[in-house]
């Protein structure tokens, strides 16, 4: 476009301007971007997990509610079913931490054959099957608490009356979407312990939710189906579903909150309108004359405004870049998961949020121009000369 | 048959509004320009020639009476089509140049080039030319800020002239010069008259400067009060 | 010292570039505002919640009442101490409560954990200002499998309104025969049934989840927590009220966490903002401050004159976003309590933690936007100022 240079030498004309409405537009898109990616992760995250074939079975009650032991092996023989594990949540406190790792009671010797998109060396592997008292922990988990293997975790019981001090036999890692903050020991374990300070305890035999891996995609559905029957007349139905719904669930539960931080985003959207709006508006009072002697050589209003939507965009557009992909990249680099003391198990900014800041930004350079734009097309290039003379 | 008439105005009536107040500007003005003519308007302060030389560049309409320029009746035009004429037709040279002041000298007189269909290539040959035509070949790159007063009216004068318009309008171009600077923009606007025939009107206040066109309209309070024909006009006296 | 009239009256002639700002800015500190007047929200909920003279019965070691279990017998015991306040009827006010967390429709098809609680009788003495709200039906009887569902949740769950069903899983549903309030307490986030029907609904017999209890006196109370917590027929837990919901408050960190990135980032952005419209202010004044400056104003007049009105233009947009968060007050949020997953109701409320974030926030983008700009102002040099055009 050959007006270009002319364009940004007039966006450039007033760089503390400029540079203002850019820092403006930074600021609140990488504020943005945050929000957005905090319910966007969640999604891209549930998403991520169709590839791996997995069902979970919990209560029809909901996840709180206990299913029976006796599900994990019943499942496991069905046609189609590559194996299954207990997945009971324990909720221990560690060290007196407020908001400590998540800590799950599985099939020790199933667990990373199910979660077969973990790399864990196979002599870990062994050494946790092996060890009742054993437990795997997440590298993350690993390295934000100077942990390693051999060194011992101590839990002690919250939702459960008893105590846990477990060994760390193997440090699992794996994909980015995925949560390297979770601690699994034996279920096993943890139900003998409680059979000797409990014997009554509902929490008895509770297999908390049982993760099921299938042998393949096309037996997801029928599967699905298939236990839910088998189960709908039995003291403890239960409601099976994808692991991806399942973590949607979470992501729903995060209710009308989810309403409210799309509400701060535009509401951002909205105010950045009326900063840039206002700045493009005080640049064009002050080049009055300039706009008169361009319609007096031929510019026409079309042009005009064109010239200054361009302008206002491209202002915005330089903001919405360093705020949405800068974000993106910062938050590459700097791990926020790690500062939320596991509230997020991750956080990043998805590619598609980010390129939704830099939409966001466009729209805001296009109608933080227009009504400047249109003002100074409609403006009389007599009365504009005559500002000078 | 002497030579087509270049600007005619018949009747012509322009009264602008202030609250309630109608102030008549100019009132059944008649005029008859032939082309190549250089035409100089003076008179007081309000006399209403800044506002005929607006009427004549297409730039403000009349309230009665035609206004033709080229044979166009610009009355009739649209504003989109009189903008487009003006692109094509008129060069504008103001008092205060007028530059964009973050264009260079280059970029300022390429700026009414942007609008035809010009290549790249063509359009700085045309610059160059224009630049030169003005004896400012060699300060392309130069800013507003960094050219004198009257080197700036040239870069305008370039900008006027760059896309061959059939008419020049000049409200005051010497207004805000030394008198040498002045003397070398008159000569150059004589020269363009002259040498590449264009029709020129200039409003100014300047006597001397009134003195290089081959006509000179007083106008008073909205009227023409006298026409003089300059009989001969010696090329290129000052220097 | 330049009289302040001067600066109103600048903004009054400025005015689209003023009123552009005050939108801009006041977009900013509403959407700051939010999640505050949410913190508060819950904040007020949980301290209306917590009666001085209040018990809460749990097992040792937990921290929740929704992980928490004693055996009925144990249980039944502690209405029979002496120390527990009597009602007017001459029960004593002690309630075994039974909690469920089935996972309910929302309206919008989203899912969540609902608490439901099976309470006493004497269960509602034991909440504040707990009412059957106008209109809205009648107490629940005990083995007719009804419900009374609070005001904040009818709208929001699938079955919850008056008269119709609410089914939280295969076999178990209740009928809602009532609408309670209970002054804004945790109680409005839940649905109540008769103790019994829950028991055998959840076949949890022979176990409760906790025990309510309020103490005649003070020093009942001492003894009370004393006797529950050290006699070996009980061993459990007795967390003063006023503790327990203190504790559960600190689920709002990550709201105000949240809220505080929020509102610094935007408050960084609005800062530019308001530097921006001030710029503009200084340059279309240059001539005035020479002006002023050659009436022997000082350059701390001119300095204070601009700061003023930059504090003045926020302050205006600060006073538009605040007020923009009262109609807020009219709107209960629903969202999940990530500590028990279950789901609690959260009314916006505009109290000090709001206007006082609205206020720094104020200050600052007044304070620092208008710094630079006045500087400029102030390093003007008289003469050059006063041939400007």
């Amino acid at each position: 476009m050959k007006f270009l240079h002319y364009i940004i030498r007039n966006a450039l004309r007033s760089p503390v301007r400029s540079l203002l409405t850019i820092g403006s537009t930074t600021m609140c898109l990488a504020l943005m971007m945050m929000l957005l990616s905090f319910l966007s992760v969640n999604d891209s995250v549930a998403t991520s997990l169709r590839t791996y074939n997995r069902l979970i079975v919990m209560s029809s009650q909901g996840f709180t509610q206990p299913v029976p032991y006796a599900r994990v092996g019943e499942i496991a023989s069905m046609k189609g079913v590559k194996g299954t594990s207990t997945f009971s949540w324990f909720g221990g406190k560690y060290n007196e931490e407020p908001m400590p790792f998540a800590q799950f009671g599985v099939s020790a010797d199933k667990i990373f054959t199910l979660y077969d998109e973990f790399n864990v060396p196979p002599d870990q592997v062994k050494a946790f099957a092996e060890d009742k008292t054993g437990c795997a922990i997440g590298r993350k988990l690993a390295e934000e608490r100077k942990l390693k293997v051999g060194d011992s975790v101590p839990l002690k019981g919250d939702a459960y009356p008893l105590d846990l001090t477990l060994t760390i036999r193997a440090i699992y890692d794996g994909p980015a979407t995925r949560d390297l903050r979770m601690c699994f020991f034996h279920w096993d374990y943890l139900n003998e312990e409680l059979k000797k300070v409990a014997p009554n305890s509902k929490m008895l035999d509770n297999a908390g939710v049982v993760i099921v891996k299938c042998e393949s995609a096309d037996q997801m559905a029928t599967l699905t189906k298939g236990i839910d029957n088998q189960y709908v007349n039995s003291d403890t139905p239960t409601r099976t579903q994808s692991e991806e719904a399942f973590n949607r669930l979470f992501t729903e539960m995060f209710g009308d909150l989810r309403g409210m931080i799309q509400n701060i985003g535009l509401a951002v959207v909205f105010s950045l309108i009326f900063v840039a709006g206002n700045a493009m508006a005080m640049a064009l009072r002050e080049r009055t004359t300039e706009v008169a002697v361009l319609k007096a050589m031929g510019f026409g209003r079309g042009l005009v405004i064109n010239l200054i939507i361009t302008e206002a965009i491209l202002v915005t557009l330089v903001g919405g870049i360093l705020g949405a992909i800068g974000s993106k990249f910062f938050f590459d680099l700097v791990d926020l998961s790690k500062y939320t003391a596991g509230f997020l198990p991750f956080f990043f900014v998805p590619w598609s949020t980010a390129l939704l800041g830099v939409g966001a930004s466009l729209l805001i350079g296009f109608l933080s121009g227009i009504f400047p734009a249109i003002r100074a097309a409609q403006l009389s290039v007599v009365n504009g000369l005559r500002k000078v003379v | 048959m002497g030579k087509p008439h270049s600007i005619v105005l018949q009747n012509v009536n322009k009264e602008y509004r202030r609250d309630e107040f109608v102030i008549p500007v100019l009132s059944d003005l008649d005029l008859v320009v032939d082309e190549g003519e250089y035409l100089a308007l003076m008179g007081p302060s309000g006399s209403g020639k800044t506002t005929l030389l607006n009427l004549i560049a297409g730039l403000d309409r009349a309230t009665s009476g035609a206004v033709i320029v080229h044979g166009q009746d610009l009355g009739t035009m649209s504003e989109g089509q009189v903008t487009r004429w003006r692109a094509d037709n008129v060069g504008f040279i103001f008092q205060l140049y007028n530059l964009i002041p973050v264009l260079t000298a280059f970029e300022n007189v390429e700026l009414p080039l942007l609008l035809t269909h010009l290549s790249k290539k063509h359009r700085r040959e045309n610059v160059m030319t224009a630049l030169r035509a003005v004896g400012l070949d060699g300060r392309e790159d130069h800013y507003p800020r960094q050219l004198s007063g009257g080197q700036e009216q040239r870069v305008a004068i370039a900008r006027a002239v760059v896309t061959d318009p059939y008419l020049l309008v000049a409200d005051e171009p010497t207004g805000d010069l030394d008198r040498k600077s002045a003397e070398e923009i008159l000569s150059l606007l004589q020269q363009l008259n002259t040498e590449f025939g264009k029709t020129i009107v200039m409003v100014t206040h300047d006597p001397q400067a009134a003195q290089r066109a081959s006509r000179i309209l007083h106008l008073d309070k909205g009227k023409l009060v006298r026409d003089e024909q300059q009989i001969s006009f010696p090329v290129g006296v000052a220097s | 010292m330049i009289p302040l009239k001067y600066n109103v009256r600048n903004l009054r002639v400025r005015w689209v570039n003023t009123l552009l700002t005050v939108i801009g800015t006041g977009a900013i500190v509403w959407s700051s505002c939010i999640l505050f007047g949410l913190v508060e929200g819950l904040q007020h909920s949980l301290n209306v919640s917590g009666d001085p003279l209040d018990l809460i019965v749990m097992r040792k070691g937990s921290t929740s009442e929704t992980n928490s279990g004693i055996e009925l017998t144990k249980a039944e015991k502690i209405p029979t101490l002496s120390g527990v306040m009597r009602d007017d009827k001459g029960r004593p006010l002690a309630a075994l409560e039974l909690l469920n967390i089935p996972i309910v429709e929302r309206l919008d098809g989203s899912r969540a954990n609902l608490i439901v609680r099976g309470v006493d009788p004497v269960s509602s003495e034991l909440r504040p200002n707990f009412q059957i709200v106008k209109d809205g039906g009648r107490m629940f009887e005990p083995g007719k499998g009804e419900c009374i569902v609070s005001k904040n949740l009818t709208k929001r769950f699938k079955g919850a309104a008056l008269g119709s069903e609410l089914k939280v899983g295969e076999r178990e549903k209740y009928r809602v025969v009532g609408v309670f309030s209970s002054g804004g307490s945790a109680a409005e986030s839940e649905v109540w049934v008769d103790r019994k029907d829950l028991e055998q609904n959840i076949a949890r017999e022979g176990i409760t989840s906790s025990v309510q209890v309020r103490a005649a006196s003070q020093a009942d109370f001492e003894s009370l927590r004393k006797t529950i917590e050290n006699d070996t027929q009980f061993k459990l837990a007795a967390i003063p009220e006023v503790q327990y919901f203190a504790e559960q408050s600190k689920s709002s960190i990550f709201l105000k966490v949240a809220g505080t990135v929020i509102a610094i980032l935007l408050t960084i952005g609005a800062m530019f903002a308001a530097a921006n419209t001030m710029y503009a202010a200084v340059r279309s004044r240059t001539r005035e401050i020479g002006t002023l400056r050659a009436l022997g104003f000082s350059r701390t007049d001119v300095l204070m004159s601009f700061m003023g009105e930059s504090v003045l233009l926020c302050s205006l947009g600060g006073i538009a976003g605040l007020l923009a968060t009262l109609p807020l007050s009219a709107i209960t949020y629903g969202t999940s309590n990530f500590n028990t997953f279950a789901e609690i109701t959260i009314q916006f409320r505009f109290g000090p933690i709001v206007m006082l974030v609205a206020f720094l926030m104020t200050v600052a983008m007044g304070v620092f936007g208008g710094l630079f700009p006045a500087m400029r102002a102030v390093r003007m040099d008289v003469v050059t100022a006063l041939r400007e055009v």
